[in-house]
């Protein structure tokens, strides 16, 4: 029987292919994935320096040991050109070590599982490309390594869970950050102002400067090498590297060219399945009931629910509110967004200690964010969900 | 002979040590996995009990 085909390396499609393992021995299982194939945890990527670890040290598998642990075929540097759904095959170009060749070839599949992640949004200024960094896997991190070593100043464009991470992370490790966002405080979509305060506080005592309400407009190079960052307020930032960390989009081009139905990310149903049958998607790459499913802890529980299900026992995707950690320096938070719906923030506790409920008219609770100590209460907060 | 167990959250990588417990958390030292509350979630990655394994100590 031809394999399960996993396409895409990310945490979804490892955690996938650890649970199908799992329950099944002898089921062959090939990954087809356009990056080096490692395990690494890439909510690290955003406070590895503060960590300690280089690119390498936050590989926690290396390839040889998830081929071990997995017994799949992995494919590495190989990315897939085209799906066809009704003969059941997918088409591969494969990179040759580091030349510029490349192998072309076909695989058939029995089950195949999109697990292709997502990609961080270009800003809309001209030459994005060039003078922005995006850190999004191991890749991406080595290159920013590589040039923030000369570096001492530092523009991040964007306030939310990455951008406001770096900023921690980069400013506690001597940089001088300055923080650009059309929000009025951090991680305003997912907590209230007042302990977004104490987050601004916290990352300005480690020198960090904030620019909110406002948004780049264009950078350019200067003589000297160095950039200038014009914001839409009038301020011009000098700095030596600009990291853009907007957000994420689902990749969903290979779904689309294969007919398969997208909105922002690939349309599944309650058992993970597209629009065609034997094709299921999992992870950052897909949208369940009209939103996104981010984060880690969603991956996970889809990658584990999908392994029930092909495996034969077909299991519904249940996907309960889910707390994220937000490893703030000297301002920890743990941050449970509500789903969609909207209500109001009801606070408490004071300086960096605070919990806030986020309720709707009746008073139920849709989300939380807790921090400092108040981050101990998590498992109480969770139950009222 | 020691019969602290080390286990490892297969997610994030983060490592609860039986012998050191996570005092900080409430979890005092020498608190077996078995008696770590069953709604306790990982420090760093928020993820339950069920995504740990089980590392072996040298």
């Amino acid at each position: 029987m031809n394999p399960i085909i996993i396409i895409g390396s990310g945490h979804a499609g490892l955690t996938l292919a650890r649970e199908l393992r799992a329950r099944d021995k002898r089921q062959s299982i090939t990954i087809v994935s356009q990056e080096p194939i490692e395990a690494y945890y890439k909510p690290n990527l955003s406070k590895a320096l503060t960590l300690n670890k280089s690119a390498k040290d936050l590989v926690m598998k290396n390839r040889a040991t998830l081929e071990q642990d997995l017994s799949a075929e992995l494919l590495e540097n190989t990315s897939v050109a085209e799906i066809n759904c009704d003969q059941k095959r997918i088409q591969c170009i494969a990179k040759v070590n580091d030349s510029n060749e490349v192998k072309a070839f076909e695989l058939a599949y029995d089950k195949l599982v999109i697990a292709t992640g997502a990609t961080p949004i270009s800003l809309p200024i001209k030459d994005a490309k060039e003078f922005t960094l995006t850190i999004n896997n191991l890749q991406d991190y080595k290159v920013f390594r590589e040039q923030i070593k000369q570096a001492k100043r530092i523009v991040i464009i964007g306030a939310g869970f990455v951008g406001s991470e770096l900023a921690s992370d980069l400013s506690n490790n001597g940089y001088q950050v300055d923080v650009v966002d059309r929000s009025s405080w951090p991680l305003q979509q997912v907590m209230p102002q007042i302990m977004g305060s104490q987050v601004e506080q916290a990352i300005t005592e480690q020198g960090a400067t904030w620019h909110f309400e406002t948004t780049v407009e264009e950078i350019t190079k200067n003589k000297q090498g160095t950039l200038a960052v014009y914001l839409a307020n009038g301020k011009i930032i000098e700095t030596d590297r600009v990291i853009s960390a907007v957000g994420l989009k689902p990749n969903i081009d290979l779904a689309q060219t294969a007919g398969l139905k997208t909105s922002n990310g690939i349309v599944i149903d309650s058992y993970s399945q597209t629009s065609a049958d034997d094709v299921f998607a999992i992870g950052d790459c897909v949208e369940y009931n009209g939103k996104p499913l981010p984060f880690i802890a969603p991956a996970t529980l889809a990658a584990k629910t999908l392994a029930k299900t092909l495996s034969g026992d077909k299991t519904l995707l249940k996907i309960p509110p889910q707390p994220v950690a937000v490893k703030i320096n000297k301002c920890p938070t743990l941050i449970c967004p509500a789903n969609g719906e909207t209500g109001d923030w009801k606070v408490s506790g004071e300086n960096q200690d605070i919990e806030a409920e986020y309720v709707n008219e009746r008073n139920e609770t849709l989300g939380f964010a807790l921090s400092g100590k108040k981050t101990s209460l998590k498992a109480d907060y969770l139950s009222r969900l | 002979m020691s019969n602290s167990i080390i286990w490892q959250c297969l997610t994030c990588g983060f490592v609860y040590d039986e012998a050191k417990g996570i005092p900080e958390e409430g979890i005092a030292p020498g608190t077996t996995w078995d008696d770590v509350p069953e709604n306790w979630l990982c420090p760093d990655c928020a993820m339950g009990k069920d995504d740990f394994v089980m590392q072996e100590v040298n």
